[in-house]
């Protein structure tokens, strides 16, 4: 949500990332960059390290070697809490909302608005306030729910991913990363979660999206970057590309052929 | 995922409207709904039964309540700890221990200054040893309670496996402490301006209970602390993701259960004058039972603290309407451990049928 005319260049990046598990190199030397407004997307088959670099962008796991990027910032973060300070927010696959609790307890968990005064010293949070903006905030985003107060486990699997990327871009001021956003989905749904990283990156944030979704996620990408055991196989603009050339980069068909 | 959303509204893009998530129901439906309310009919019902039963109808009179609620008062103080921990999905059956052992270290230091009483039974500076005592206790719960978050947050222990550890030392200590004989003699104080006084109808350390029970239910319902103790119960993964401080939350839950018990060895001692090292082996199981009971989750995430309150009543009524009207009181063991299997066994119908749906 920052404003137009100064954004970073760069919103959010990973150079010849290095991570060694024991005896497991999940990554040998991975780059990928985001740039404030855009969209792209992160490919790779199972194992080729898409996970752990979605990880050490996140600030769960600190790469061997390799720099990270934050808003043209070379950072070091220790944990998730860090990265969330330099407004880098993450959208899981799955279990990223606590199911009892309402839709605006969720979106402000660790971030709650607290009453003025003794009362919010206290710690007594401003409900009413924060159903306002997290209402609003759902609405720019053109997500419809019928309750704000209702616990989240009474929603279907796309309102929550919908809630989920909505809490993302509410505390996002760089970039939001999305892990497989859309594999629990329905095809509708996922339209309208691909639809929501449009409008996320739009708003100047820089939106890094991992996904086996091929096809519909290649049409909403601006760039695409794959990984293949470990390295980076591939790095296009997403309108050079087709499914088959995206496939044939996954399964180290480039890379043996060079 | 489903067909309705579109007809309903073609124009826009989101199904994300389906109206599978209803909007919250009305504060008497949700009452009604909530596990604690039928609890609360069975406790009054059973009032009605017992004082029916009770010849000229003894079991409704002031001082049966009083006692009443002199007995649960020591159950609800560790219930309320127990139920705000099970919000976040650990459990403390140390707490029986931790009473026990704070009210032995309590009675031991009160013993010590309160020197010896003169002719008429005084005691000389009464108030400062009562002062001390209720601080030693306190800090001896607290203690306690930071020992076990220490074992459950940072070296990642399953709760019940580090209370049931801790709750075995606690007990052993208090009993090398005292030997196995309770330490009586404390000033006589301690019944008459705490234990045994009464405010209104009320007994004191009754009204003490209850009030810090009100206390925690504005905490959990209004403030970020009940927000994230909920959060962290229902998915603690989220709760992580979300930034939270898990293990330092945890922690504080930990002193919470322990501050709480170390009040109720304070009520304790208030109510006979003395320890009473060995009647407290039950009380764990009493007081998770009384959680359980309310409607709240074994697996966390969801606390009902007025649902503590009226399972903790259901007991004590249990108890004292069965010796009103001449049964042996073994049938409350009985009654309350059949009610227990009853109220899980609906929650986890309530709960599949909501997973499946």
């Amino acid at each position: 949500m920052t404003g137009g005319t100064d954004l970073p260049r760069t919103a959010i990046a990973g150079e010849h990332l290095a991570k060694r598990f024991g005896h497991v190199r999940a990554l040998i030397d991975a780059s990928v960059t985001v740039r404030p407004g855009e969209v792209v997307a992160l490919f790779g088959d199972n194992g080729a390290g898409k996970s752990t670099l979605l990880k050490i962008l996140l600030g769960i796991h600190r790469p061997d070697n390799g720099t990270l990027i934050v808003a043209d910032q070379e950072v070091r973060p220790h944990s998730i809490r860090e990265v969330q300070e330099l407004g880098v927010d993450c959208v899981h696959q799955d279990l990223a909302l606590a199911p009892d609790l309402s839709v605006v307890d969720n979106m402000y968990l660790g971030h709650e608005i607290v009453r003025k005064g003794l009362m919010g010293r206290l710690g007594v949070v401003a409900r009413r306030e924060m159903t306002a903006r997290a209402d609003a905030a759902l609405r720019e985003l053109s997500i419809k729910l019928p309750s704000l107060s209702v616990p989240v486990s009474d929603l279907s699997g796309g309102q929550r991913q919908a809630v989920a990327v909505a809490r993302a871009v509410m505390w996002s001021r760089t970039s939001v990363l999305m892990d497989e956003p859309t594999a629990a989905l329905g095809a509708r749904q996922s339209a309208i979660v691909c639809e929501l990283m449009r409008t996320v990156a739009s708003r100047g944030l820089g939106v890094l999206v991992v996904s086996h979704d091929l096809p519909r996620v290649l049409k909403v990408a601006d760039r695409v970057s794959v990984l293949w055991r470990g390295r980076t196989a591939l790095e296009e603009p997403a309108g050079n590309l087709t499914v088959p050339d995206v496939v044939a980069a996954m399964v180290g068909y480039n890379a043996e052929a060079s | 995922m489903t067909a309705t959303a579109d007809e309903r509204d073609p124009t826009n893009l989101d199904d994300a409207a389906d109206t599978r998530g209803v909007p919250k129901a009305s504060l008497v439906t949700r009452w009604l709904a909530s596990g604690g309310t039928w609890v609360l009919l069975l406790d009054v019902a059973l009032v009605i039964v017992f004082t029916a039963l009770s010849s000229n109808h003894v079991f409704w009179s002031l001082q049966d309540f009083q006692a009443l609620m002199l007995d649960g008062t020591e159950t609800l103080l560790l219930a309320l700890g127990i139920a705000m921990f099970l919000g976040a999905g650990a459990i403390d059956i140390s707490v029986g221990s931790n009473l026990v052992l704070s009210s032995v270290l309590g009675a031991e230091v009160m013993a010590h200054v309160a020197g010896t009483a003169d002719a008429k039974g005084n005691y000389p500076h009464v108030l400062g040893t009562l002062a001390l005592g209720f601080a030693v206790c306190i800090v001896a719960g607290v203690v306690y309670g930071m020992v076990n978050g220490l074992i459950i947050a940072y070296f990642r222990v399953n709760s019940l496996i580090a209370t049931l550890g801790t709750a075995g030392v606690g007990t052993g200590i208090a009993l090398l402490i005292t030997g196995g004989n309770d330490i009586a003699g404390l000033p006589t104080a301690i019944q008459s301006d705490f234990g045994l006084f009464t405010a209104g109808p009320i007994p004191l350390p009754a009204l003490v209970a209850l009030a810090i029970g009100v206390g925690l239910w504005v905490v959990l319902r209004t403030t970020r602390y009940g927000v994230r103790t909920l959060a962290i119960g229902s998915l603690r993964l989220a709760a992580e993701r979300a930034g939270l401080r898990v293990p330092r939350h945890l922690f504080s839950l930990a002193v919470l259960c322990g501050l709480l018990a170390g009040i109720a060895g304070f009520v304790d001692l208030s109510h006979f004058a003395s320890t009473t090292v060995n009647g407290h082996t039950n009380d764990a199981l009493a007081a998770i039972t009384a959680v359980v009971i309310g409607g709240t989750r074994l697996e966390g995430g969801k606390v009902s603290l007025p649902g503590t309150l009226w399972g903790t009543g259901l007991s004590v009524v249990l108890q004292g309407g069965l010796v009103v009207i001449g049964v042996a009181p073994f049938w409350q063991l009985i009654a309350v451990g059949t009610v227990l299997i009853v109220a899980v066994c609906l929650d986890r119908v309530r709960f599949r049928r909501r997973a499946a749906g």
